[in-house]
C-alpha cells in the first residue's frame, strides 16, 4: 500500500477517569495548512476489568466517536492494525475514552500533509 | 556506437554525476558562471559525518540559521548533494545566509519528511556547494511537541576542478559545450 503520510506515534496514555474523553494524539497543526490524521494502529492494555475503548475527536461535550467501540479484554494486550481499522481521515486531535480509569493506550497514525 | 550518458543537474532517479571527468562546467557563484574542467569525481555516501543535527527545537519554534560547515568544499572543488530529512521538521535552505533557495514569488518550498513520499530519489532537493559558498539550513518545528533533535542527512558527489581562465561569463567568451552548476541562489 502506498504511504499517504508520515508514520508517527502517540505517547502512552493512561486513562485518568472513566467515561471521560481525553487527548490521545495531538496532530501537527502548525505551518500553512494543518495536517490530517489517519489512525493506523492501536495497542491497549487493561488490568482493571474488561472494558471498552472508544476513539474519536473532541473533549467533554464536543466528544464525537469516530470508530465503532473496541472491546478490551482484561489482562490482555489488545491490538488492532491498519488492515483492521477503517481509513478515516480526521482534521482534529484524536481523543479516547474507556469505561474505567487506568487503561493504557498508545496509537500509531499517518499524518497527511506536506 | 555506445550511447553517451545523459547527465545533468536535478536528474530524476537515483543520484548520478552531472558530468564525466574531462568535461567543462560553469559554476554559478556571485551572479556569474565561472568555468572549470572536471578532473576527478568521487561519491559521498550518506553517513553520520555528513549528517547535521540542527539541535533541539521547541514546539512551534525555529532553529538558528545554521551554516553547513560540514559540506564545505576545498579550493577548486564543488559538491553535489541531495538531502533527506530524518525528523519531523520543515527546513529552509539558504545559500548564502540570507538568500533562500527553492523560492517562488511569495513562498519558499521546504525540505520535510513528506518530501521522500513524492520524490523518493530526492532529485528536487539537489543543491551544489562550491568551495566556501556555504549552504545554510533553518529547521521549523510545526508539531505540537518539542523536538530533541532535528537531523538532515546528505549524499552526493565531489568534483575536483581545474580553472579555465580563458573563458569568461562577463565577456561572453564561453566554452563550446558546458554544464551549468547552480551553486548559489539566483536572486
Amino acid at each position: 500500500m502506498e504511504a499517504r503520510g508520515i508514520r508517527k506515534s502517540s505517547a502512552i496514555i493512561t486513562i485518568a477517569a472513566g467515561a471521560t474523553p481525553q487527548n490521545l494524539y495531538l496532530r501537527t497543526a502548525g505551518g500553512q495548512n494543518p495536517r490530517t490524521v489517519i489512525l493506523r494502529k492501536i495497542l491497549a492494555y487493561n488490568a482493571v476489568a474488561a472494558t471498552t475503548l472508544m476513539i474519536g475527536t473532541g473533549l467533554a461535550a464536543a466528544w464525537a466517536q469516530q470508530w465503532p467501540t473496541f472491546r478490551l479484554v482484561n489482562n490482555q494486550d489488545n491490538e488492532w492494525t491498519e488492515d483492521q481499522i477503517p481509513e478515516v481521515e480526521l482534521s482534529a486531535n484524536l481523543t479516547v475514552q474507556t469505561d474505567v480509569l487506568g487503561v493504557l493506550v498508545q496509537v500509531e497514525v499517518d499524518e497527511v500533509g506536506s | 556506437m555506445p550511447a553517451l550518458p545523459q547527465l545533468y543537474p536535478y536528474k530524476a532517479g537515483p543520484i548520478e554525476m552531472i558530468v564525466m571527468p574531462g568535461e567543462i562546467v560553469g559554476v554559478w557563484v556571485n551572479k556569474v558562471y565561472n568555468f572549470f574542467k572536471v578532473d576527478f569525481i568521487e561519491g559521498i555516501m550518506e553517513s553520520e559525518p555528513i549528517e547535521i543535527d540542527l539541535g533541539a527545537v521547541l514546539a512551534g519554534a525555529a532553529s538558528a540559521t545554521t551554516q553547513l560547515a560540514l559540506l564545505e568544499m576545498p579550493t577548486s572543488e564543488f559538491g553535489q548533494f541531495r538531502a533527506r530529512v530524518m525528523d519531523d521538521i520543515s527546513a529552509i535552505v539558504f545559500q548564502g545566509r540570507a538568500d533562500q533557495r527553492h523560492k517562488l514569488f511569495t513562498r519558499v518550498a521546504t525540505l520535510t519528511r513528506f518530501t521522500s513520499l513524492h520524490d523518493p530519489c530526492g532529485h528536487t532537493t539537489e543543491f551544489f556547494v562550491h568551495e566556501d559558498s556555504f549552504a545554510f539550513l533553518q529547521a521549523q518545528n510545526q508539531t505540537s511537541y518539542n523536538l530533541a533533535q532535528t537531523r538532515v542527512a546528505f549524499h552526493g558527489f565531489r568534483y575536483v576542478l581545474t580553472p579555465l581562465p580563458e573563458y569568461s561569463w562577463t565577456l561572453k567568451n564561453l566554452p563550446p559545450s558546458w554544464t551549468r552548476v547552480p551553486a548559489t541562489a539566483h536572486l
